[in-house]
């Protein structure tokens, strides 16, 4: 197409972040596995690394095409790029006209990838893995195709609104925290759920899930410039501030509520603030950031307080950080967006422009709405296939044993 | 100064000031627990 040609410092920094968000989900594995008891962590980082390899087929084949290829009546893409037909090395327009097609297909893939792995930590230590495969690759092709194609497909319906989602709140977390809240109820509580506390097993691989998940993020934010210039760096600088201020502001209300500053209380409230900048990193300034980050770090911590009053087993806290954190900063965006960070955004309220922050409530309920809708579905087809859930025998021995017939650690029997 | 960089410093006052008030060590501490599974030292000849 004239007028495209592919710049060789935009093609290196989106296939750079595409590597950095593919670290993201081993990363997520890491913080997962830790937060579970030691018979279960095995289990735990194969979801994350079981759905790196599924939705890295399925994305080639059908994702990506559903998402992304051409428009049909502005719900989803067309089967035209099935097997990555039309989806070469020179550039799309629509996309990212300064890189080959197939980078830019690259860097979304990595999205797919991980929007499911979040889920898994809300039916951590009690899903059958036979049930949670088919769970997984329906729920990529109905749940996350079809919200990726309304909020970023070229003709989708929320893009067409003026739907501000720079890198996923809506796409991404939303559709993923509250799928996990509609997992958790449907799954039920784990055994001996209310009558002690599951202790983490390991706190130092959870923080050093939570450090490698804020590196990798980088590319998730920043990467989504789709350019190496300006705009990245921007979306760079607001990621670690919100990040930061978010993890201060979740230390500080722990401590002030439990009287203790809670290490994996600071690592949970970065990845609340990674996820609450996610929507808004390249519309909004640092100031913005920071407010953002505060809000994260109160909202969250509030949905766990109110997930615990309510005895939901949401094993790890996916729809309070990532339902929660999502639709704060998909809120947030539509109030602190200024045109003078990105010309191709639009102003928040807070810049004068009320309307946006209609928009973005429009695009939360939607969101919301079919991830409530379509997981729902899913699992009680899933369920008519095989059950959902292990048995007592084997959620009492472990998944790590029960599921794949191998510990985690050499000595399984002290638990 | 427009209103996002109000709020920002109002936030960050928030959490910078509420250090100050906030207990100087936790309420209840935990005695440190040797967990069963560590491994035995092992001698080593040479």
């Amino acid at each position: 197409m004239p007028g495209m040609k592919i710049d060789s410092g935009d093609t290196a920094w989106v296939l750079m972040s595409a590597a950095l968000v593919m670290l993201m989900t081993p990363a997520l594995g890491f913080f997962y596995g830790g937060l579970v008891r030691r018979k279960n962590v095995l289990s735990t980082i194969m979801h994350s690394f079981f759905i790196l390899c599924l939705i890295s087929v399925q994305w080639v084949l059908w994702g990506y095409s559903l998402a992304f290829g051409p428009d049909k009546a502005h719900i989803i893409g067309g089967l035209d790029w099935v097997g990555l037909n039309h989806v070469g090395l020179t550039p799309n327009a629509d996309y990212a006209p300064t890189i080959p097609h197939q980078a830019y297909m690259l860097f979304q893939m990595m999205f797919a990838v991980i929007t499911p792995a979040l889920i898994s930590g809300a039916f951590a230590e009690r899903q059958r893995f036979k049930a949670f495969v088919l769970f997984s690759l329906l729920w990529a092709t109905f749940v996350y195709d079809p919200i990726a194609h309304w909020v970023w497909g070229a003709g989708g319906w929320l893009h067409n609104l003026g739907t501000l989602d720079f890198a996923g709140g809506t796409v991404v977390h939303i559709s993923s925290g509250v799928s996990a809240l509609v997992a958790a109820l449907v799954l039920g509580r784990r055994i001996g759920f209310g009558q002690g506390k599951f202790e983490p097993h390991n706190a130092t691989m959870t923080v050093l899930g939570a450090c490698l998940l804020w590196f990798g993020w980088f590319g998730f934010n920043a990467g989504s410039a789709v350019t190496s210039g300006t705009l990245a760096t921007s979306a760079f600088v607001v990621t670690n501030t919100a990040t930061a201020m978010a993890a201060l502001t979740w230390m500080t209300v722990s401590w002030w509520h439990k009287r203790q500053p809670s290490v994996l209380g600071a690592a949970a409230g970065a990845v609340a603030g990674l996820v609450a900048i996610t929507p808004a990193s390249g519309f909004v300034n640092v100031m913005g950031a920071i407010v953002i980050g505060f809000g994260a770090g109160v909202v969250c911590y509030a949905a766990i307080q109110l997930r615990e009053r309510i005895r939901v087993d949401d094993a790890l806290d996916v729809w309070a950080v990532h339902g929660i954190g999502g639709t704060w900063g998909a809120l947030a965006t539509g109030l602190f967006a200024t045109v003078a960070i990105n010309t191709a955004g639009a102003n928040g309220l807070f810049y004068g422009n009320p309307k946006q922050a209609l928009i973005q409530l429009v695009a939360i309920g939607a969101s919301w709405g079919w991830s409530i809708i379509g997981t729902f579905a899913i699992l009680k087809l899933v369920n008519l296939i095989v059950p959902l859930r292990v048995g007592e025998d084997e959620e009492a021995l472990g998944l790590d044993l029960s599921q794949h017939g191998e510990p985690a650690y050499a000595d399984v029997s002290a638990f | 100064m427009d209103p996002t960089t109000i709020m920002a410093i109002a936030c960050s006052v928030l959490v910078f000031t509420g250090w100050l008030v906030l207990p100087h060590a936790p309420k209840t501490v935990k005695p440190a627990v040797v967990v069963s599974e560590e491994r035995q030292p092992v001698a080593i000849s040479a």
